[in-house]
């Protein structure tokens, strides 16, 4: 009984795990056939030669690394700021007595209800009579302004959970307040500061409106652009449309292997603790 | 200790940086939004008259449009609440009783989708639901059911429910994250009791797992319909709100009227709408849905 309960919970893992990588091996698949490839009945198909063209023309005119390095110094930025910010937030919503801090937490807490898409057009507007409409703070700022709710929600649960007495200890050994939270409160929130920021790395590394909004140089643009550049640019070549979707996957997936613990654990600890 | 944790200065410090980013980013563009939504400008700087509700009476009682967007969302949200997260509870509870390196393996695909961007995903089911050469529709063909082949995006009737499947396979490994991540919370003796109890199977997770999980489900649900309503970059990037209204969402539509149809303030009486209507559906999947830490 226990052992063919067993199997038929493999057989439907196996199946869904199929469902869930099946598109991806078509991507990858195809990315190597020829434009006039696509059109055989065969769902997968060995290609008789590996067509590294698409490669090429993803890699040098889906202008892959300018765009990388875009991603990854906006991403970078992001995560820090605001890792920094939900960590002094949520300290301060949560642990420090003043008056409005319950007024001004539930106002932060409105942003993760607020849709950016309706605030979008008149922040144009804004950023461009600040100036900071072509540049990266551009994207840095509503990156961080948007992940940044959610961060402080996720560090104040945290911190609910955590016992005071350690901070009690520490103010009696004579710590400031800036000393409690840099060296005694931000390495106890560990995991939760990990959530936030693996977080605020999916949803700004593959964020696409704001910065399609935001941005008209192209020398600004970051990873999804190479693929909406090939759409366009390309529209007949499959094979290197598919090349350059799988080349701008792979940095993500990578960071997704090297941290697959570390994500998991960070969004458990958040997630019940939160 | 009263007294560190009442520094004024350190209060100030911590709060105004992140207070003024969120005035920038959110209030700012709500209340400029807001005095827009009553003018009929066809952007920001041209030439303006204040026509007072005249925008808000428009979308309110002649935009089948907009409803058609709030339908849609509605459903949307449905289909999430009924067909992802009931099998995402269920893959949870067996992804947890596999055990082993199986569970981290398994684990590990069911999310590979969630780290692909949103561009990515649009374009690779464009293709797939290709009509010409999409594997959706060769795949049809292999199992012999050639006459449902489709043109799945474009065709009124299964615009919508593509987009979903869409939506559920790329977002179905957040949602078994976190019921797995509630159900890591359970102790083990729990079980342990209702098994000398006698309960066992089925019954076992129906009577323990899920009322357990209820606060996780709760936050879960209003956090579906709030992705429904938000939904924006995925249509914008497959069907663009077509074919007709099929898959027409706020997001969407305040994009267009804004950015491509040139009725700025139109385009601001929807963002204030959409505001609020987010905010409403918040506070009422809050109140409705029993949660214990509410």
């Amino acid at each position: 009984m226990k052992t063919w309960n067993r199997s038929i919970i493999w057989i439907i893992f196996l199946v869904v795990a199929l469902g869930q990588l099946f598109p991806l091996i078509w991507l990858i698949d195809f990315s190597f056939m020829k434009s006039s490839d696509f059109f055989t009945s065969a769902v997968l198909k060995w290609p008789s030669s590996p067509e590294w063209t698409n490669y090429i023309n993803a890699w040098i005119d889906g202008k892959f690394p300018e765009y990388l390095f875009n991603s990854v110094l906006v991403s970078a930025t992001t995560i820090i700021l605001t890792v920094i910010f939900s960590l002094l937030l949520g300290y301060a919503f949560t642990r420090m007595q003043w008056k409005l801090r319950g007024l001004f937490f539930s106002i932060i807490l409105l942003g993760i209800m607020i849709p950016i898409h309706a605030t979008l057009i008149p922040n144009f507007a804004i950023f461009k009579a600040l100036h900071l409409t072509d540049t990266y703070l551009g994207l840095i700022i509503p990156y961080t302004a948007v992940s940044v709710p959610l961060g402080t929600f996720i560090l104040s649960g945290f911190l609910r959970s955590l016992p005071k007495e350690i901070e009690e200890s520490a103010v009696i050994d004579g710590c400031s307040i800036y000393q409690i939270v840099f060296r005694i409160i931000m390495p106890l929130t560990m995991p939760a500061l990990v959530t936030i920021a693996v977080t605020t790395f999916i949803s700004c590394w593959n964020e696409f409106i704001m910065a399609a909004t935001f941005l008209s140089k192209d020398s600004l643009k970051t990873l999804p652009f190479s693929v909406m550049n090939f759409a366009g640019q390309y529209s007949s070549d499959y094979g290197s449309q598919f090349a350059v979707m799988v080349l701008t996957s792979i940095p993500a997936i990578v960071i997704y292997a090297l941290f697959n613990e570390q994500i998991t654990k960070g969004i458990t600890a958040g997630a019940v603790k939160g | 200790m009263q007294k560190v944790l009442s520094n004024k200065l350190a209060i100030f410090l911590f709060v105004f940086p992140g207070i003024l980013l969120f005035a920038l980013t959110f209030l700012a563009p709500i209340v400029l939004s807001f005095y827009y939504s009553f003018t009929d400008t066809l952007g920001p700087g041209t030439k303006l008259t204040m026509i007072g509700f005249e925008n808000y009476k428009q979308l309110l009682l002649h935009d089948s449009r907009f409803w058609r967007s709030l339908l849609n969302a509605v459903l949307l949200g449905l289909g999430f609440i009924i067909l992802q997260h009931p099998v995402c509870i269920l893959f949870a509870i067996l992804l947890d009783r596999l055990g082993g390196k199986a569970e981290k393996i398994f684990r590990t695909i069911f999310f590979i989708p969630c780290v692909i961007s949103v561009v990515v995903i649009s374009r690779m089911w464009l293709n797939l639901m290709d009509p010409s050469f999409g594997m959706v529709n060769k795949l049809l063909d292999i199992v012999g059911l050639s006459s449902w082949k489709h043109a799945w995006l474009g065709d009124t009737s299964t615009a919508l429910i593509s987009l979903l499947f869409i939506l559920i396979w790329s977002g179905f490994g957040w949602g078994l994250l976190f019921y797995y991540s509630g159900i890591k919370g359970i102790p083990e003796d729990l079980y342990e009791a209702a098994h000398l109890d006698g309960a066992s199977g089925i019954k076992l997770h129906w009577k323990i797992t899920v009322p357990l999980l209820s606060p996780v489900i709760a936050v879960q649900v209003t956090l579906a319909m709030i992705t429904a309503l938000k939904q924006m970059e995925t249509v914008f990037l497959t069907t663009n709100g077509g074919p007709g209204d099929a898959t027409q969402f706020l997001g969407v539509y305040l994009y267009n009227k804004a950015f491509s149809a040139s009725q700025y303030g139109y385009a601001n009486a929807i963002a204030i709408l959409f505001i609020i209507v987010c905010l409403v559906a918040t506070y009422l999947s809050n109140r409705f849905i029993p949660s214990e830490n509410a």
